[in-house]
């Protein structure tokens, strides 16, 4: 028999009207439960879910017509055209068949839409799922790894409408990914996860500098200085750490950087080259999430490095179904 | 009403559909020209002159034998006769009538089939009834199996969360097609042989009796075709692919009632036709079917009536267990 695992547990999340909002994790941490979970397609064991302050799944049918979803990539009919894919859906709903074409204007594929979907490639699909979500116009945009299969000018056209739809149209865009980059540039705020549980939320400029810290690197046009300002660095105390590495130093905990121009010009050493390093969402992501690879151990794609106890006690107190 | 719609649209624009009703009308009319070329009113005159011409050669090959008393001896053909124990102490003239045929007519060579209306017309429409129930069926179970494979169904309830709302629309749109086809077929079928018969055969006269009988067993054959589709449904509903569902039924059509032959000779059962789903179909269109048991004492066998009542329940009772199955299977499990 399978053991069950808790596939969510514990998660708290909310997301504030307006925004592109990001939902991010590693493979298998829960994104993809935790929306189909939210539109009722799976069922938990516990907890409570709102949309628009009703509670869901209980109240879905009240708040539908209100929020738009794809959970996932679907492969549609693919002797229907894309126009006739739409068509369908929004004659289920009684949308107006004027909106397919606003939509399919929309996601970028008006000149495509009498194509047979079975000629699209992964990235037309995906963005025909879009569509698909943006019939109603809805007030709440759910969507599961919208990137995925698009190429470079499918995403910056994807990152504009998303913005657009939130920014000007007023629509709440929640967006599941694990492309960093992407909801970097595309979310406002983001809720990270991990086994199931939210390691931390917020604005993402703010969970970037709050994780960040200020490292220095300092360059010198003779590198045979570097020990000499090892040295005048841990002298003049200070509470900073540095590290020497072959061509730099990096010191990290120091207020100021001219404290340590002042510091290395009185001991006689001049830099050649001072620069901030600011950490990236993808240092902050691994660093969060435990998946930082570690150096000599071997990790698989989209392995969470859990520590084996969490991972066992994990185990133990599972009550739900085997959900991933 | 607006998913119901919806569906009755996507069932009717899938290409499976085309293809099936290609097929269907296809498979019609081959039926038809087929009875139109074996059918006949009656022998041409050239079939009649060719007729006696072969009767006129037999009648000429025994009187050849009767005038000649010693025909059988060393002929090179017919030499054994003589040599033969059986016709030793037969009179010549008697040898010659076992051996060649005495008085054969031209009618004894013809061979006409006339296609009957009244007779014959109704069993074919059962027929075309129960064809077009099976085709439905398939379409029904790859309509929910595509769904379940392409993703759609997830999809659909995002937009309608009430599954059993989207169970409904769906079912009703394909029981929908499904009664649609059939009528189709079988008022297509009845105006292609009635103009076969009228033409090539005889329509024979379709009486209040006839068509009394006649629309009994073709709406219950109907109510078949009907019960099959939600049977294809519910199996692809459960199976949640096309696979699935038309591998049980084609599993069963053909395996299944090979081990129900093998069951029969296995146990010791009074009418083993019982375990054949075809009794029942059969009991249902009939509306009546007599199964006999001789247990080779008595002179009269033992007799046991099956009813299309009788028939009706054992088969509903298929049709909404396995459509129970696949109402609780897609309200209570998750859409992964």
């Amino acid at each position: 028999m399978r053991q069950p695992h808790n596939a969510l547990d514990g998660l708290d999340m909310e997301v504030a009207a307006g925004q592109v909002h990001g939902f991010l994790g590693p493979n298998g941490s829960g994104k993809t439960t935790t929306l189909r979970a939210l539109l009722g397609l799976i069922a938990t064991d516990g907890g409570a879910m709102r949309i628009f302050g009703e509670e869901v799944p209980k109240r879905l049918p009240h708040v539908t017509a209100r929020v738009g979803a794809v959970v996932e990539s679907p492969q549609f009919f693919k002797h229907f055209s894309g126009r006739l894919t739409l068509q369908l859906l929004a004659e289920s709903v009684g949308v107006p068949p004027k909106r397919v074409d606003e939509v399919l204007e929309q996601v970028g594929l008006r000149d495509q839409a009498k194509q047979s979907v079975k000629g699209y490639s992964l990235g037309m699909r995906q963005r025909l799922a879009v569509g698909q979500a943006l019939l109603k116009q809805p007030e709440l945009l759910i969507l599961d790894e919208p990137a995925n299969g698009l190429d470079p000018a499918g995403i910056h056209h994807m990152r504009s409408l998303l913005q657009w739809l939130a920014h000007e149209q007023g629509v709440t865009v929640v967006v599941s990914s694990h492309l960093l980059s992407e909801v970097q540039l595309l979310c406002d705020s983001m809720t990270i996860v991990s086994r199931g549980r939210r390691i931390v939320d917020g604005r993402v400029a703010d969970i970037i500098a709050g994780h960040s810290g200020s490292q220095l690197s300092v360059r010198f046009d003779d590198a045979g200085r570097i020990r000499d300002a090892v040295e005048a660095l841990q002298a003049a105390g200070g509470g900073v750490t540095v590290t020497a590495e072959k061509e730099r130093l990096l010191v990290t905990g120091a207020h100021e950087a001219s404290w340590v121009t002042k510091t290395l010009a009185d001991a006689g050493i001049y830099l050649s080259e001072l620069t901030t390093e600011t950490k990236n969402l993808e240092s902050v992501f691994l660093e969060l999430t435990g998946t930082t690879p570690q150096a000599g151990q071997p990790v698989q794609v989209g392995q969470t490095a859990a520590p084996v106890a969490a991972a066992e006690a994990a185990l133990e107190t599972a009550t739900g179904g085997d959900r991933r | 009403m607006n998913l119901f719609k919806a569906e009755l649209h996507r069932i009717a624009r899938r290409r499976l559909s085309l293809i099936f009703g290609i097929c269907a009308v296809a498979g019609l009319l081959a039926l038809t020209v087929i009875m139109w070329f074996n059918s006949s009113t009656g022998p041409s005159e050239a079939d009649l002159a060719f007729a006696q011409s072969q009767a006129d050669e037999v009648n000429a090959r025994y009187e050849a034998c009767a005038d000649d008393e010693q025909f059988f001896e060393g002929h090179p053909e017919y030499g054994w006769v003589a040599d033969d124990e059986w016709f030793k102490d037969m009179p010549h003239e008697q040898a010659c009538s076992e051996v060649f045929w005495a008085d054969a007519r031209a009618e004894d060579f013809i061979y006409v089939y006339t296609f009957k209306f009244h007779e014959e017309g109704v069993v074919l429409l059962i027929g075309v009834g129960i064809v077009t129930g099976l085709l439905a069926m398939l379409l029904a179970a790859s309509t929910i199996g595509a769904e379940w494979s392409s993703g759609g169904i997830a999809n659909l309830l995002v937009w309608h969360p009430n599954r059993m709302r989207v169970w409904s629309a769906k079912l009703g749109a394909v029981v929908t097609v499904c009664a649609l086809a059939v009528v189709a077929m079988l008022a297509l079928a009845f105006g292609l042989l009635y103009l076969t018969a009228a033409v090539r055969g005889d329509t024979g006269t379709l009486d209040a009796p006839w068509w009394g009988d006649t629309s009994e067993r073709l709406t219950r054959t109907g109510v078949l075709a009907l019960g099959m589709t939600v049977l294809g449904s519910a199996l692809a509903m459960l199976g949640r692919h096309t696979a699935i569902a038309g591998g049980v039924i084609v599993g069963y059509l053909t395996v299944g009632e090979m081990l129900v032959t093998f069951v029969r000779l296995g146990i010791d059962m009074r009418f083993p036709e019982l375990l054949s789903v075809y009794t029942w179909i059969g009991a249902w269109i009939e509306g009546r079917v007599t199964l006999e048991h001789w247990n080779g004492l008595s002179e009269l066998p033992e007799t046991m009536v099956l009813t299309a009542t009788d028939a009706g329940l054992l088969l509903g009772g298929i049709v909404l267990l396995f459509t129970a199955l696949g109402t609780w299977s897609f309200a209570k499990r998750d859409i992964t």
